[in-house]
C-alpha cells in the first residue's frame, strides 16, 4: 500500500492551562467536518468539548488525557493529539511530542509567555520539534498578539514572526491580514465557516506592509530563491514567501506566528492552512530507530510503507472494550489481523481490530502505513514498546519518564472498594508510568505516588467515578530518596542453626555512591569464595535492602555494592541464606557510609504584579526556598525559585492572601538534594517514632 | 582541590584586585568590549570569584532572562571545574549558588531607583544581602547615564556594597576616547570607575586590557591578561 506522505500531518496541539486549545481543536474539528455542532469546554449546554471526553475533564474545564484525533484539511490527513496544560500531566505532553512530527503552540493574548509554555516549549525543543504558534483569545480584554510575540522571542528564544496582523482587537476584532497574501480574511456565518477575502483596510494598509517587510528580512535567510528577488528587486511570489517560512520553520530557525480567537470563530481556517504549509510531513523528520542487533546503533527509519513493519505504543488505554493502544507507525503497513512482535518481551501478537481514533469515538480501519497515528485493541504492551513484523529487530529511542516525588495512602473502605480499588490502580499504573503504587509492608496501606496533588486527586476521583471504589486518602506526603555519600566495606555473615539443615552464607565487599542511576550490582568474586548460583541471591538481597532505608523508610538510591569475597557451606548455604547474609551486609555497610536524606526540589515560578514581589519572595524564603531569579517587565514580575515539595503544601492558599490574587505559580520537578540536618533529624525522629508505635 | 581553587586564574585574582575589596573603600569596575566579545563571561568570572570567597553577589541582567543568565554560571563553573577537578563538584555549585541571586529587567523598566527599592526589600526581610553588585547590560549610551551612576553610587554606600561591576559596549566606530584611552560611550565619565577593562581581539587571541587601575593592582594599567577565546577563562597574566 503505498501513501503519498507529503499529504500527511502528525500534530501535537501544546498551551498553557486555559489558554483555549481543547475550545480550538473544538473549531479544527468542526471546520474539517468531523462534527456538526460546537459545544463550548464549560458550556451551558452540558455537552462539553468533543475531545475532553473524561467527565472530570468536562467538569473542572481542563485536558488531564491526551485525546487522538484525525481529520481532513483540503485533502491533507492531519492527525492530532490535544495534550494537558497542566505541569502534573507532563508525561502526556512528552509521549505526544515523541511521536509528533510538529506542533502548534498555543498562547493566550492577554496571558502571553507564562511558566508552563516555557515548559512545553522546552519538551518541544527536546524532540525538535517544528513549532507553530497560535496566538488565541484576540478578542479577550487587554490582548495583545504583538506583546506575545515579543515574549515569544525574549522568553523562549525563537524567532517568531507574526504572520498576520489583526483587524480590531478586544470586542472589535473582525478577522486578520495575511501578510503573506496580503489580503484582509473576515470570517462570516453562525459559526465563522465562511471566508471573505478582501483588500486590505486602509488604515492597516501601512502598517502591513511595514509588518511584510520585517518578515521578509527575517526569512529571506532560508531561501536563496527570495533573497534574490528581494536583492534584484522583482516580483515576490506567494509561493516563494511560503517556501522560505517552511524552511525556517522546519529548521527550528523560525517561528511563524498566527493570530486568533477560537472562541469567537475567527481565523481558524487559516491556522489549518499553516499546519499543511508550514509543519513538516512523515518524511520531513529524521526519527532514529535502536538496532537491537548492532549494539543498538542509531538508524533513520525510512518512512516508507513498503519496508518491514516498525511502530511505537506511545499510550495505553483501558476502555470498554479491553484495552487500546495508541501507536505511531513510523515504516511499513500494518493490516487487521496481521501478527506483530513485541521487541521488548519477544511475543508475538495478533492485532484483531485497528481503529482509528476520534477522541472517545473510533473508526475501523483495515490497515495503516507509515507516518499513520492509530490505535490497536486487545494488544498487551506497555507504554513505550516498540513493535516490529519480525524482520527487523530494532527499538524506537526510549521515553524521558519523570520520578513520582508526592505519594499518599489510599484505604478502601470495604471489601468491594478493596476488589474495585485494585482492579482501578492495576489500569491506571499501565496507562500511566509516572502513577506507581505499592503496599507499605509495615503498615499494610495501599501507597500511590506521582507528580503532583492534583495528578493523584485526579486517580483518587477516577477510582471512585469509574470503579466505585470507595477510598479514605492519608495526607500527601513527599517521596523521600536514601542515599550514601561515602565508601564502606561490610563483612557479614549470616549463621542460623535451628535443627535440621541450617542457614549460612558469608559476604563481604563495599559499597559506594554511584553518580548516575539508582542501583549497580558487581560481581568481583574470585576463586568460587561464592558459588555462582548464589551470586544473583546477593543481588536479590541488596535490592531488597534499597526498598526501605534505616534513615527514614524511603527508598535507597545511588548505591553501588561491589562483592569480593565470601564463604559458603557445603549444606547449609542456599538461595534465601545469602539473601539474608547481603541484607545483613547492606546494613552494616549503609550506616558506616554516611547515609542522607534526600527531598525532591521543585522549580518554582511565581508570576504576579510587581508589588506583590517582596511578598512572594519573603514566602519563598519562608519555605525553604532559594531565589534563583527575578524578571521584572513593566508592572509585571516572575520570581523563579527553587523550594522543596514538603514545604509547598497549601502554597496557593498562601499565595493567594499575600497577592490579593492576583499572582499564580507553577512547579515542576527540578532534582533531589539532601535535606538540612534539622529536617533530617526530624524526619529520622518521626520514622523511629512510628515504627516504636507498630 | 579545593573551591578555591576555581578561582586562582580569576581575572580579579590575576590582576591582584581581590585583596583589596572592601578594605581599601568601596570599588566600580568597568568591562568594555565591542558587541559578542565575552563580557557577560567576564563579569561572570568577578561574580564568582566573590561568591567562593562566600560574598552575596546579586547580578542584574538588563534585556537578558534569568535562565540565560544562570546558564552563564553553570558553563562558566563546569569549565573552571574541567581544569581544576574539584572534589564533590555538585555539592560546591550548589553552595556557591546560594550566595547569588539574579534580577533581570526589560531595558525600558530598569532603574537605579527600582534596583535600589528591590534591594532593600531583600535586605529588611533578611532574604539576600547583597555584598558586590554586578550589573551586565546597562545602556550607557542613554542621556542621563551620569545621573543613573550616582545613584548607583549612593546605592552602593547605603547597602553597604563591597562593589560594583558594570559592562559597557564600545563601537569600532567611535574613535573618541578618555585621557586614560576608556572608548566611547564611557569616555566622559572615566573617574567614576576605579577599575576599566577591555577586551579586545588581537590577532588569534583575545586580550584583557587594564585601562585603568588602582594602585593596588598587581597589572600596570596599558597591560593585558590573555583570554582563552574557547572558554573566556584567562590563559595566564
Amino acid at each position: 500500500m503505498s501513501v503519498d506522505l507529503s499529504n500527511v500531518r502528525n500534530i501535537g496541539i501544546s498551551a498553557h492551562i486555559d489558554s483555549g486549545k481543547t475550545t480550538l481543536t473544538e473549531r479544527i474539528l468542526f471546520y474539517t467536518d468531523r462534527i456538526h455542532a460546537i459545544h463550548d469546554v464549560r458550556g451551558k449546554d452540558g455537552v462539553g468539548a468533543k475531545m475532553d471526553s473524561m467527565e472530570l475533564e468536562r467538569e473542572r474545564g481542563i485536558t488531564i488525557q491526551s485525546a487522538a484525533t484525525y481529520c481532513n484539511w483540503k485533502g491533507n490527513d492531519i492527525n492530532i493529539i490535544d495534550t494537558p496544560g497542566h505541569v502534573d500531566f507532563t508525561v502526556e505532553v512528552e509521549r505526544a511530542l515523541r511521536v509528533l512530527d510538529g506542533a502548534v503552540l498555543i498562547l493566550c493574548s492577554v496571558g502571553g509567555v507564562q511558566s508552563q509554555s516555557i515548559t512545553v516549549n522546552r519538551q518541544m525543543d527536546r524532540y525538535n520539534v517544528p513549532r507553530i504558534s497560535f496566538i488565541n483569545k484576540c478578542d479577550r480584554t487587554g490582548a495583545n498578539p504583538e506583546r506575545v510575540t515579543e515574549q515569544l522571542q525574549d522568553k523562549l528564544g525563537l524567532n517568531a514572526h507574526m504572520l498576520q496582523l489583526p483587524i480590531g482587537l478586544e470586542s472589535e476584532l473582525e478577522g486578520v491580514v495575511d501578510l503573506v497574501t496580503m489580503k484582509a480574511l473576515y470570517f462570516d456565518g453562525d459559526n465563522g465557516e465562511i471566508i471573505r477575502e478582501e483588500e486590505i483596510p486602509a488604515d492597516l494598509q501601512d502598517a502591513a506592509e511595514e509588518k511584510r517587510e520585517e518578515l521578509l528580512d527575517a526569512v529571506s535567510m532560508f531561501s536563496d530563491e527570495l533573497m534574490e528577488a528581494m536583492l534584484e528587486e522583482t516580483e515576490i511570489t506567494t509561493e516563494m514567501v511560503k517556501d522560505a517560512v517552511r524552511a525556517g520553520t522546519l529548521a527550528l530557525d523560525f517561528s511563524p506566528v498566527f493570530i486568533g480567537s477560537a472562541y469567537k470563530n475567527k481565523a481558524v481556517q487559516p491556522l489549518l492552512d499553516a499546519v499543511e504549509y508550514y509543519l513538516p510531513c512523515p518524511t520531513d523528520v529524521e526519527n532514529l530507530g535502536l538496532d537491537l542487533e548492532k549494539d543498538e546503533e542509531e538508524f533513520p527509519v525510512t518512512n516508507d510503507s513498503d519496508d518491514p513493519l516498525i511502530m511505537l505504543a506511545f499510550k495505553l488505554e483501558d476502555g470498554r472494550y479491553g484495552q487500546l493502544t495508541y501507536v505511531r507507525t513510523y515504516q511499513g503497513t500494518l493490516n487487521k489481523g496481521d501478527t506483530v512482535f513485541n521487541t521488548r518481551t519477544g511475543k508475538k501478537v495478533k492485532v484483531g481490530r485497528l481503529v482509528r481514533m476520534h477522541s472517545d469515538e473510533m473508526e475501523e480501519i483495515d490497515s495503516c502505513g507509515a507516518g499513520d497515528i492509530v490505535a490497536l485493541f486487545g494488544v498487551d504492551c506497555a507504554s513505550g514498546d516498540t513493535f516490529t513484523d519480525g524482520k527487523i529487530t530494532c527499538s524506537m529511542s526510549s521515553m524521558h519518564i519523570p520520578e513520582p516525588v508526592i505519594s499518599l495512602a489510599v484505604i478502601p473502605s470495604d471489601n468491594k472498594a478493596q476488589v474495585n480499588m485494585s482492579k482501578a490502580l492495576n489500569r491506571f499504573t499501565k496507562e500511566d508510568p509516572t502513577f506507581k503504587t505499592f503496599v507499605d509492608h509495615e503498615t499494610g496501606e495501599t501507597i500511590i505516588s506521582g507528580m503532583g496533588e492534583l495528578h493523584l486527586e485526579v486517580y483518587i476521583e477516577r477510582m471512585k467515578r469509574e470503579y466505585n471504589a470507595e477510598v479514605e486518602v492519608g495526607a500527601p506526603q513527599v517521596s523521600y530518596r536514601e542515599t550514601i555519600s561515602a565508601r564502606a566495606d561490610f563483612n557479614y555473615t549470616h549463621k542460623k542453626q535451628t535443627g535440621g539443615s541450617g542457614q549460612f552464607g558469608r559476604v563481604a565487599g563495599y559499597m559506594e555512591p554511584l553518580e548516575e542511576g539508582e542501583y549497580e550490582f558487581v560481581d568481583k568474586i574470585v576463586g568460587g569464595a561464592i558459588p555462582r548460583e548464589f551470586i544473583t541471591s546477593c543481588d536479590k538481597g541488596f535490592k531488597k535492602s534499597l526498598e526501605k532505608g534505616t534513615l527514614c523508610g524511603s527508598p535507597v538510591t545511588g548505591v553501588r555494592c561491589v562483592i569480593n569475597d565470601g564463604a559458603f557451606h557445603a549444606v547449609d548455604s542456599s538461595d534465601v541464606a545469602f539473601q539474608l547474609a547481603s541484607i545483613g551486609a547492606f546494613k552494616e555497610g549503609y550506616m558506616k557510609a554516611k547515609p542522607a536524606i534526600m527531598e525532591p526540589i521543585m522549580k518554582v515560578a511565581v508570576e504576579g504584579p510587581s508589588e506583590f514581589q517582596g511578598a512572594v519572595m519573603g514566602s519563598i524564603n519562608q519555605r525553604r526556598g532559594m531565589i534563583i531569579g527575578t524578571t521584572e517587565e513593566g508592572n509585571y514580575t516572575v520570581v523563579e525559585a527553587e523550594v522543596p515539595l514538603s514545604e509547598m503544601f497549601g502554597y496557593s492558599t498562601t499565595l493567594r492572601s499575600l497577592t490579593q490574587g492576583k499572582a499564580e505559580f507553577t512547579m515542576e520537578f527540578a532534582s533531589f538534594k539532601p535535606v538540612p540536618k534539622s529536617v533530617s533529624e526530624e524526619l529520622v525522629k518521626k520514622y523511629q517514632d512510628e515504627r516504636k508505635e507498630k | 582541590m579545593e573551591k578555591e581553587d576555581l578561582v586562582s586564574n580569576n581575572p580579579l585574582r590575576a590582576l591582584g584586585l581581590e585583596k583589596e575589596e572592601g578594605a581599601a573603600g568601596r570599588r566600580v569596575g568597568l568591562v568594555m568590549a565591542r558587541a559578542g566579545l565575552g563580557k557577560t563571561a567576564i563579569l561572570v568570572q568577578i561574580a564568582m570569584d566573590s561568591m567562593l570567597r562566600d560574598n552575596k553577589v546579586l547580578h542584574v541582567a538588563i534585556g537578558e532572562g534569568v535562565e540565560k543568565t544562570r546558564a552563564w554560571y553553570e558553563d562558566i563553573l563546569d569549565l573552571m571545574n574541567q581544569e581544576k577537578k574539584v572534589e564533590n563538584f555538585q555539592q560546591v555549585v550548589d553552595e556557591v549558588m546560594q550566595n547569588r541571586m539574579i534580577m533581570t529587567f526589560k531595558e525600558n523598566s530598569f532603574s537605579a531607583a527600582t534596583l535600589e527599592e528591590r534591594m532593600q526589600d531583600l535586605s529588611q526581610q533578611g532574604i539576600f544581602k547583597a555584598e558586590c553588585l554586578v550589573v551586565d547590560g546597562f545602556d550607557f549610551t542613554e542621556a542621563d547615564n551620569a545621573s543613573v551612576l550616582n545613584e548607583l553610587k549612593s546605592t552602593m554606600e547605603k547597602n553597604d556594597l563591597k562593589m560594583i561591576w558594570l559592562s559597557a559596549v564600545c563601537h569600532r566606530d567611535d574613535e573618541r576616547v578618555s585621557a586614560n584611552g576608556v572608548p566611547a560611550p564611557c569616555h566622559e565619565f572615566d573617574e567614576v570607575f576605579d577599575t576599566v577593562l577591555l577586551i579586545s581581539p588581537e590577532g588569534d587571541d583575545i586580550r584583557l586590557k587594564t585601562l585603568k587601575c588602582s594602585e593596588a593592582c598587581s597589572v600596570d594599567a596599558g597591560k593585558y591578561l590573555i583570554v582563552d577565546p574557547a572558554t573566556m577563562l584567562i590563559k595566564k597574566a
